[in-house]
């Protein structure tokens, strides 16, 4: 992958100018979907774009006491960090990419979550600091089930590379690795029931409490595409290989879309979960799943 | 699974959401604005000293007294009307209507005070028997 190639990546497709507008769209369909099937009318269309304008043009309160450049930082470095992994996915037919474009994606998905725990601990708020206490503990309980679920299925199929992985024929252990990714995406959402760091009703959204105007909007923005990233990895994981481009931007937005509602109705229909029982279901339930996967790509891959 | 055929339900079913100018039904027994009838009251203030969220204000004058209601500020407890002995308050039975601008819902009356019944002219007469016996649990 040359430059222009990576620039135009990252920029146009499926980076921010496609991310951007789709992930205001996800944030709209889980709203929407969330409130329906509560039985509430939920958002208008272009409510996601409307807050984020709104927070745009409001001001930043001062803060004593904080480092202002540090709380400002957080919230920028989690939206490049999420777009440029949205601009990683490979979408197109033949996008390019290149060895060990899995790690980064990887990294850059978890850079978001840790930009969250610094600006908890950053703004010095009793509930920034608790949210990002959770954020971190939740971290460690998911990210093992996860990175095991996506060493899995790179091993099966013998590559680090995101375009050849989604060229190649899905086999049972990937869709076994698929599942276990799922299983970790409501955490990595902070949707119910693993939204403990962002629990409004207790710690007032935790680490986001210092936070308000354009920084904020950042936050909300960085969130969004986090959706994209996330849902976009298991569409290019799920979606079989087609060589048409419109076809496959089509098959990769339907299935992230059926990913965001699959996500929307788990995140209705649960309550919150405490912290001790969610690490318990990572560690004690899913990890069970994602070390009989690893193990059997190894096994494969011993035999092969 | 119940859990699911309940939100498959919401979906179909529609929301619950009210749109303006639709009101929402009420039960029996619901507690609205608080209405006040000015013939019957007596200016005895008790809803006044009975209201904790100082929604009612009441201001005595000479010959007159003002009864306040401030909707803004009233919880709907009914502890002014359970109060009244005379009657002259009571409560909605619907919803409280939507106003625009603060304290638009404010009701302020002003009352002439009823003239004070005379005392007896005479103590009815009491009778022989009567006058014998003493009051049970009455000063000695």
């Amino acid at each position: 992958m040359n430059l222009t190639t990576a620039l135009a990546r990252f920029l146009i497709f499926p980076g921010l100018l496609f991310a951007v507008p789709t992930a205001w769209f996800f944030l709209w369909v889980e709203r929407k979907a969330v409130a329906r099937m509560q039985g509430r009318i939920g958002p208008p269309f272009m409510q996601p774009v409307y807050d984020f304008v709104k927070l745009l043009g409001k001001d930043t309160p001062p803060r004593t006491g904080v480092a202002g450049l540090l709380m400002k930082m957080w919230p920028l470095l989690a939206v490049s960090a999420a777009a440029g992994a949205v601009g990683l996915l490979p979408v197109l037919p033949s996008s390019g990419g290149f060895q060990g474009d899995l790690i980064l994606l990887l990294a850059l998905l978890e850079l978001p979550s840790a930009c969250i725990i610094a600006a908890g601990f950053s703004s010095r708020s009793i509930f920034g600091e608790i949210g990002s206490a959770r954020e971190a503990v939740l971290s460690v309980a998911y990210n093992v089930v996860f990175l095991l679920a996506i060493v899995s299925i790179a091993a099966s199929q013998h590559t680090f590379r995101l375009e050849a992985l989604a060229q190649l024929p899905a086999s049972p252990l990937r869709w076994l690795g698929v599942a276990a990714i799922l299983v970790c995406l409501p955490a990595k959402l902070h949707l119910n029931p693993f939204s403990l760091p962002n629990a409004e009703q207790e710690i007032y959204s935790g680490p986001m409490t210092e936070y308000a105007g354009p920084e904020l909007a950042m936050w909300e923005l960085s969130h969004g595409l986090e959706w994209v990233a996330a849902t976009g990895l298991v569409a290019t994981l799920a979606a079989p290989h087609v060589m048409i481009v419109w076809l496959a931007i089509l098959l990769f937005v339907a299935l992230s879309f059926f990913v965001v509602l699959l996500l929307s109705t788990l995140a209705a229909a649960t309550a919150r979960l405490a912290i001790d029982t969610t690490v318990r279901f990572y560690w004690q339930c899913t990890l069970i799943f994602a070390v009989l996967a690893i193990s059997s790509a190894l096994f494969m891959g011993l035999r092969s | 699974m119940n859990i699911l055929t309940m939100l498959w339900q919401n979906l179909l079913g529609g929301s619950r959401t009210l749109l303006f100018p639709e009101r929402p039904k009420v039960s029996k027994g619901y507690r609205g604005l608080v209405r006040f009838d000015p013939a019957l009251c007596s200016g005895c203030a008790i809803c006044k000293m009975r209201c904790t969220a100082r929604a009612i204000d009441f201001k005595s004058g000479k010959g007159t007294f003002t009864w306040s209601y401030d909707p803004g500020q009233c919880t709907f407890c009914g502890r002014c009307v359970e109060g009244c002995k005379t009657h002259a308050l009571s409560q909605d039975a619907e919803c409280p209507p939507v106003y625009l601008t603060i304290g638009a819902l404010k009701k302020s009356y002003t009352v002439a005070r009823k003239p004070a019944p005379k005392p007896a002219a005479e103590v009815p007469p009491v009778s022989a028997s009567q006058a014998a016996d003493p009051v049970p649990g009455g000063a000695q």
